[in-house]
């Protein structure tokens, strides 16, 4: 009896550690399985949808980084509106920026009965590798193409970037697998200057813009000398820093602290190729990363950079404390439009923004908040259907992002003012579609959203936008180099440590097997730009 | 009979209290240790209740500290505007809490005290079924799973009492003290006067080992009222949260924000605005950790108690 016993839990464990291992593989033959079966389904079901009245559905829609504590008055409004258009009724599952990547990850894996998730290139149900594992539909299928049925209106309205950025390799193919979200789309890292402090000194803007990181230190010299010692004129952010000085830019998938892989872009323009053409490069092994480190290196020691900006623990908290009281010359900031007003009004000074670069769409922003729809879902067609509304009829869009006006919220002189209702009703106003439908926030002015599609519409695109990095043939090696590069890069980067140990980190990236990863990471961009130029 | 027996104990305690008797200087510097380690057990503590009176700004301007700037009472100002969510989720702690180690408390002395009866033919194989769990888990996705759709545990409270019911390490503190509080001879004298199965486990054994299920039912007890993870995993209803989680939530969403405030976007900065700062957190903090504190010296008596009571004499 014992021994049979035994033995049959030994088996028991045995197999699960195997199917544990296995995992992948055997996921995805099962969620394509199914998502065959529920497209042919669906098939079906659509023949009939078009001849008569459409069933009535419930659909499940899985949000990021809401405080909404009260959706009745919402959703009273909004179900009534879409029973007439589509005859769906919404639930919403509002999802809080702490719980969020934990609790999608668990539904998906789990085929939770969800129809449309929110995903993006940094929340942790990532689209590529959602994409890949086949949890989401493609919505360009060729046998099934539900962009061409439903949403050809909401296709047309984004701009190419977006539905370049969203075209990826999945599971059934390149394809589109989400529908990205019209926001800040454009990345733009500027020099954030605190002028009152800049025009002290008798210096202008003019100044600033007119030289670049290995130019300032004249202005930082002046400043540190008149402001005295526990003034740090620089306040950067390191991994930001390094992007602006050398302009590369986070190549998707090689997130995180690993950030080991650099694509230089063009700084004149974006869309043209950059100095090394369409080549993802070791970020710690270029000359110019050197000469970065040197100069930032001599920077430290002369006492512009706060010592608190090498340690991940307090940077952030110092950061944006010293912003907020203004302790710093030059600060480095990722920009959105109008952020200048916003963080003048914010810190009480006067700010001003001097860009590095034109605007450009990399993958990662262009993939910054999109809708998919699960696998799992049991209507596809009606839950692109009701993402072609959301994204295409401000009306719904505006009283599902905004609340009910009247309760939520007050149109005055064409802007919006949010009463206290708003409180209970906040989802993230950026992660739920095609924000240029939305009227203008007070204080935005009435042509904001105009502006706001020059801005973001014109922005260029980068030669490499879509691709994204697939690190699991090369996790030994990225989790051999997740210790070191976390010892390294941030203190280098903000000149904490000697700029001579950098060839003692590039001794221990090539100990660990950087070259694979990104010999690894150049093949999978030659096959994608294969694929994109078809 | 009865009497001489208190006269020997009587003795014996005098005796022993001139055996135990330690010099002065010994005694003093005992004392300084055990007060040194109770310092370091406090001082945490106190720290957190000064924080949670301590200004924003002085935080801001200082960082944490014994003395603060200035003194505010912003945090609880702000706690106590939450209002119904604060007393919604004050009253579900509670309820969870004690609604849970009643049950759990129940199915542990049960499945406890079969394990101690040798007579009970599958002790062995229920004794590993339970020691298995302990060392192996099913993995986070397939409990979700079966959780939420077989069983389904979706917001609602059962979601937050069910998958915490049994806990293996419990079950065996328990079975231990069985073992070595309760003689073999006892449950044979019951029977032998005719007790049942019920009457034996209820009416001889249960109050023999109040000390060990007290232990048990304080663990027990910590558990659910700290717990916050199963909150997270099914309950999405603001209603049902418990108090645990809606500092975690916060707590949480700060860490993400500043995470990936990059890719958030400027709006990250009016959304940290809104969320709760360090004072405030404190002050969830004192709030969760009060209930608890005052719960302890009750079950302290027990635990006391259950290292001087024994069940045989003589």
């Amino acid at each position: 009896m014992k021994k049979v016993l035994s033995v049959v839990l030994c088996i028991m464990l045995l197999t699960g550690l195997l199917v544990g291992c296995g995992t992948n593989s055997d996921k995805d033959k099962v969620t394509n399985e199914t998502s065959n079966k529920t497209e042919t389904e669906t098939n079906d079901t659509k023949d009939v949808a078009d001849e008569s009245e459409l069933e009535h559905v419930t659909l499940k829609w899985y949000l990021h980084g809401s405080n909404v504590t009260d959706d009745s008055a919402v959703l009273e409004k909004a179900n009534e509106y879409l029973k007439e258009k589509i005859n769906v009724t919404l639930e919403p599952i509002w999802g809080t920026w702490g719980d969020f990547d934990t609790n999608s990850v668990l539904a998906i894996n789990g085929g939770d009965d969800v129809d449309i998730y929110f995903t993006c290139s940094w929340s942790a149900n990532e689209y590529n590798a959602f994409a890949r594992k086949g949890a989401y539909l493609r919505l360009d299928d060729p046998e099934n193409n539900l962009i061409e049925k439903y949403a050809t209106d909401l296709w047309n309205e984004l701009p190419s970037v977006l539905t370049q950025g969203a075209t990826i390799n999945g599971s059934d193919g390149y394809g589109v697998y989400a529908v990205p979200g019209y926001k800040d789309i454009a990345t733009q890292n500027c020099w954030d200057i605190n002028v009152p402090l800049l025009e002290k000194y008798g210096y202008t803007l003019d100044d600033i813009k007119n030289t670049d990181y290995y130019g300032f230190g004249e202005i930082l010299k002046t400043v540190k000398e008149g402001e005295g010692d526990s003034f740090y004129p620089l306040l950067v952010e390191g991994m930001v820093l390094e992007r602006m000085v050398n302009n590369s830019i986070i190549v998707t998938g090689d997130s995180g602290a690993l950030n080991l892989l650099s694509y230089y872009i063009n700084p004149e323009n974006p869309a043209a190729d950059g100095p090394y053409g369409n080549k993802l490069l070791s970020k710690f092994e270029t000359p110019e990363y050197k000469k970065f480190v040197e100069k930032t290196r001599e920077y430290y020691l002369a006492g512009y950079i706060d010592p608190a900006m090498g340690s991940p623990d307090t940077a952030n908290d110092t950061r944006v404390a010293k912003q907020l009281t203004g302790e710093y010359l030059i600060g480095t900031q990722s920009y959105a439009l109008g952020y200048e007003v916003q963080a003048s009004n914010e810190r009480g000074f006067e700010v001003a923004m001097v860009p590095c670069t034109p605007a450009y769409v990399d993958t990662t922003s262009s993939q910054g908040a999109m809708m998919a729809i699960s696998t799992a879902s049991k209507n596809p067609d009606r839950a692109m259907m009701f993402l072609n509304l959301l994204n295409t009829d401000p009306y719904l869009f505006t009283l599902l992002d905004y609340g009910v006006e009247g309760v939520h919220y007050n149109m005055v002189d064409g802007e919006v003012e949010f009463t206290d209702k708003r409180a209970d009703y906040s989802p993230w106003t950026n992660g739920m579609g095609n924000v240029t439908q939305l009227p203008p926030q007070k204080g935005q002015g009435v042509d904001f959203q105009d502006k706001f599609k020059a801005y973001y519409g014109n922005a260029s695109e980068i030669p490499i936008l879509g691709y994204s990095f697939n690190p699991e043939s090369v996790s030994t090696e990225l989790g051999a180099l997740a210790n070191t590069a976390a010892e390294y890069a941030l203190a280098l980067n903000t000149g904490t440590i000697e700029s001579e140990r950098l060839d003692e980190f590039i001794g221990k990236l090539k100990a660990n097997g950087v070259d694979k990863i990104v010999a690894e990471a150049n093949a999978q961009l030659d096959a994608f730009m294969a694929a994109k130029g078809n | 009979m009865n009497n001489s027996k208190n006269m020997i104990k009587y003795d014996r305690a005098k005796r022993n209290k001139r055996l135990n008797k330690i010099s002065i200087p010994a005694e003093i510097i005992i004392n300084i240790i055990l007060g040194a380690f109770c310092l370091l057990c406090v001082i945490p503590f106190i720290f957190v209740i000064i924080i949670s009176f301590t200004s924003e700004n002085s935080i801001r301007e200082n960082g944490f500290s014994f003395i603060p700037a200035e003194w505010s009472l912003q945090a609880y100002e702000f706690v106590f505007e939450l209002g119904d969510q604060l007393w919604r989720s004050y009253f579900n702690s509670f309820y969870i809490t004690i609604l849970g180690t009643l049950l759990s408390v129940l199915i542990c002395v049960f499945y406890s005290y079969a394990l101690f009866r040798t007579d009970f033919k599958y002790r062995k194989f229920f004794t590993f079924f339970c020691f298995f769990t302990m060392l192996f888990g099913g993995g986070l996705a397939p409990t979700y799973v079966v959780s939420k759709q077989l069983l389904g545990l979706s917001d609602n409270y059962s979601a937050m009492i069910v998958p915490a019911l049994l806990s293996p390490f419990n079950v065996i503190i328990m079975r231990t003290f069985f073992q070595t509080s309760i003689p073999t001879e006892l449950i044979e004298a019951a029977a032998i006067d005719g007790s049942g199965e019920y009457n034996t486990l209820f009416r001889i054994v249960t109050p023999i080992a109040k000390p060990g299920i007290a232990t048990v039912a304080l663990l027990y007890a910590l558990a659910y009222w700290n717990d916050w993870y199963l909150a997270m995993l099914y309950v999405k209803d603001a209603s049902k949260i418990p108090l645990q989680y809606l500092l975690m939530q916060t707590q949480n969403s700060v860490d993400y924000l500043l995470k990936n405030s990059s890719q958030i976007g400027a709006g990250v900065v009016k959304e940290l605005s809104k969320l709760p700062q360090d004072s405030l957190r404190m002050a969830l903090v004192v709030l969760i950790v009060i209930p608890i504190a005052c719960a302890y010296p009750f079950f302290q008596r027990y635990i006391i108690s259950g290292l001087t009571v024994g069940s045989v004499k003589g």
